[in-house]
């Protein structure tokens, strides 16, 4: 009997200890599946091997990961050699899932991540080239401003799936209260002073407590770094880096931007406790009339208020409790010290990445295959529908020609407007410096502005400590002297 | 009489293979997900890391990060914050569980469930619940508590003057579960004989808590010392959540400040040099804190 516990935990034992191992043994370098045979074409294009393409997306939309199985099995029908395996991530996980696998040297094929993301990964020579990959015929189905933003230097490192503009948005009624013309501000913009004025106008007191605000802009959390660099863009700084590739947030006209950063709260519009206000907080005190104005503001919002109104009206008990009726105006940020107005661009897509190994000629050519399949056509209308935001391919808008939108056509125009003005790509920008950039905005940028938002510090204090962060990163000729 | 002998010694010595087999599994794991890590993270300290391939650079990581401002900074964060916490922390379990031991055995069993709730309970849970007594408009729970005597709202997270006392607060308020079942462990193991030999000499209460619970609580008490100094230096959960080291850094922690440099950065060369420097200031202080407390601690 004790012979056979013996036995029986030794089994249980070793078994523990193999799986372990396994544990460690198993990788995924981004090879193709066992079934993938070596292909001899140039791009492999033309393979009919067997074939699997990975990809980790988020819920891009409210109604995106519903539609995953639907996506692969349409992939498959296209392309019946090919699965295109599907991982689902939240959000909150989606970087740290990406760069856990990225670091590990065994990223998914794509991933669905904002541009901005690329020269990360293109630094740490984890991206896939696909500009020899993807078709002549592709490429024009693209809007060549969005593509532009999936490049970095040479090289095209994935698709664009949508174009938006970061901008804020107003509630219509309170905007009106407040004389508020929105729809010249909506086709003509506004200057600094004029947007200053409006948002007084747009504060109620009850005593002297501020029951609506004239403006509540989220700046803590995710949303952390949102709201000073969308700004600075209607500043004269549509980029980090000047044409001549020095870093321009040494301008004076940053420190004007600063000025006005604090100001706004000085004045009442904004509440003091803003550098507390995360994007949910904020999105609640616009649904419950807390404020007239709020940002960031994109495309969907108007959906998400269009559906609480639904809400309300049909007195269900899922609407924000304490909302009211809102009609979702989209409004530009307004410019600052005589400078053109430039909107903060965002283009979110499937990017393409490579393993430890390089991937087989026949794999990265499919890896394309899927992420054009992704980022067109149907799959592209349906997620920009639902997210109302604009289609940047020819196919997606075709596709999309049939389905129905209750957008706000006022609302439509002046995204449109926007997006004329949207900041251009700048693949130009070396990978080195951007992470520079970013490593100065995440240490000095960020944690200054929370400061300076809290009352802590002057926008002088602040300008100088990111000069002087700047001129120890870039040099003191790597940086615009004005 | 001398057969049966040799079969008892073979049998323990089969034993002994038996016992070393079980060893070994522990072993491979520690060596597997401890030291292998450890060791790797001394290597991976001395490079720049990529993915795919790495670049021996000497003692560039360990030279930049003694000269950077922010390391020393999250240095002084984590020692103010563990300044700050675990004496508090340590007397308040001692108090409850001076408090409970009175108590009958069920009541005494409620109540260090209900303390160590916080434990079994998720972190990111009851960081949802300490933003949302936390909210910084005067509706906020601790804003109108604070209100009703008569003190302005505050921005408990967003503003450098408080923001550090809040992560103290919920400190303060939370996860004092298994300090407190292992000093009602450590009190019932007190000889009651020591009891009753004072209360013939008349102590007092505090008296027979000077000259009793406390020295007998001592090798306890320097335990719950040590492990929450290295718990404390490590803390990282909650500034990660609750103010994401914010506001200008005033509550960058160097457990947050290696997780920034790892996995915002991907500089885990880096990230690694500053592992270590942690590991060694944690080891120097475990050692200060056995040369001057435990001198007279016998495990």
């Amino acid at each position: 009997m004790k012979s056979k516990t013996k036995i029986a935990a030794s089994v249980l034992a070793l078994t523990l200890s193999l799986g372990t191992l396994s544990a460690c043994g198993s990788g995924n370098n981004n090879e193709p599946a066992q079934t993938a045979k070596p292909s001899n074409t140039a791009n492999g294009g033309a393979s009919e091997a067997k074939d699997t393409i990975t990809a980790l997306l988020p819920p891009v939309s409210p109604t995106y990961q519903e539609n995953f199985k639907q996506m692969e099995a349409d992939f498959n029908k296209l392309y019946p050699n090919l699965t295109l395996k599907i991982e689902p991530a939240s959000w909150e996980d989606m970087t740290q899932k990406l760069d856990t696998q990225v670091n590990a040297g065994s990223p998914p094929d794509l991933a669905f991540i904002g541009s901005d993301g690329i020269s990360k990964y293109a630094q740490m020579g984890m991206l896939l080239d696909i500009k020899d990959l993807v078709s002549a015929d592709m490429i024009a189905d693209y809007d060549e401003a969005a593509l532009a933003y999936m490049k970095n230097g040479d090289g095209l490192y994935g698709l664009p799936a949508y174009m938006e503009v970061h901008s804020i948005g107003g509630n219509k009624q309170f905007l009106e209260e407040a004389g508020v013309d929105w729809k010249k501000v909506q086709q003509e913009g506004w200057t600094y002073d004029e947007f200053r004025e409006a948002i007084k106008k747009g504060v109620v007191k009850e005593g002297d407590k501020t029951s609506r605000y004239g403006f509540v802009f989220a700046t803590a959390g995710v949303a952390s770094k949102d709201y000073l660099s969308i700004l600075v863009k209607n500043a004269g700084m549509p980029s980090p880096f000047t044409k001549d590739l020095k870093y321009a947030y040494t301008s004076k006209n940053y420190l004007t931007v600063l000025n006005a950063v604090r100001e706004l709260i000085d004045d009442g519009s904004m509440p003091k406790e803003l550098s507390s206000v995360d994007a949910g907080k904020r999105w609640n005190m616009f649904l419950t009339g807390q404020t007239m104005i709020t940002g960031k503001g994109l495309a969907v919002f108007e959906n998400s208020a269009n559906k609480n109104n639904a809400k309300i009206d049909a007195k269900d008990g899922s609407a924000v409790e304490g909302s009211i009726k809102v009609d979702y105006i989209a409004l530009p940020l307004p410019s600052f010290a005589g400078q053109e107005p430039v909107s903060h661009a965002v283009v979110d897509g499937y990017v393409a990445f490579r393993g430890k190994k390089d991937p087989t000629d026949e794999h990265k050519a499919n890896i394309a295959k899927a992420a054009y399949f992704l980022s067109s056509g149907q799959v592209a209308a349906t997620t920009n529908n639902d997210l109302f935001a604009a289609h940047i391919t020819k196919s997606a808008r075709e596709a999309a020609a049939s389905m129905e939108s209750n957008r706000n056509p006022d609302n439509i125009a002046a995204v449109d407007k926007m997006l004329e003005h949207a900041a251009p790509a700048r693949p130009d920008i070396p990978v080195e410096l951007g992470s520079k950039a970013i490593k100065l905005e995440n240490e000095v940028v960020i944690p200054k502005l929370q400061a300076l938002l809290a009352g802590e510090i002057t926008p002088q204090e602040m300008y100088d400590a990111v000069k002087k962060g700047a001129i120890e990163a870039f040099g003191a000729d790597g940086v615009v002297q004005d | 009489m001398a057969r049966a002998s040799n079969v008892k010694n073979r049998l323990n010595r089969g034993d002994g293979a038996w016992a070393y087999a079980f060893i070994a599994i522990a072993l491979v794991v520690y060596a597997l997900f401890t030291a292998y890590p450890v060791v790797s993270a001394f290597l991976v300290s001395f490079q720049e890391y990529r993915p795919l391939g790495s670049e021996y650079i000497g003692f560039d990581n360990y030279s930049g990060i003694f000269a950077s401002e922010l390391f020393w900074k999250a240095i002084m964060n984590t020692l103010v914050y563990t300044v700050l916490t675990v004496p508090v922390a340590l007397i308040i379990s001692f108090a409850v569980a001076i408090a409970i031991m009175p108590l009958k055995k069920w009541a005494q069993t409620t109540f260090k469930a209900i303390y160590y709730l916080p434990a079994v309970a998720s972190g990111v849970a009851l960081s949802v619940v300490w933003l949302w007594i936390y909210d910084p408009l005067p509706g906020g729970i601790l804003n109108q508590l604070i209100g009703m005597l008569g003190i302005p709202s505050q921005n408990w997270l967003g503003a450098s003057s408080t923001s550090m006392f809040s992560l103290v607060l919920m400190s303060w308020l939370s996860s004092h579960g298994t300090s407190i079942i292992i000093y009602v462990a450590a009190l019932l193991g007190i000889d009651e004989s020591y009891y009753e030999a004072a209360e013939i000499d008349g102590a007092t209460f505090w008296q027979k808590m000077w000259h009793i619970v406390l020295p007998c609580l001592k090798p306890t008490t320097l335990f719950l010392l040590v492990t929450g100094v290295i718990g404390s230096f490590q803390v990282f959960q909650n500034a990660y959540l609750m103010t994401g080291g914010g506001p200008d850094h005033s509550t960058t922690m160097v457990g947050l400040l290696i997780f920034d440099t790892a996995f915002k950065y991907f500089e885990f060369g880096k990230a690694a040099a500053q592992s270590l420097v942690l590991a060694a200031i944690i080891g120097v202080i475990a050692f200060i804190q056995f040369k001057f407390l435990g001198k007279d601690v016998e495990y």
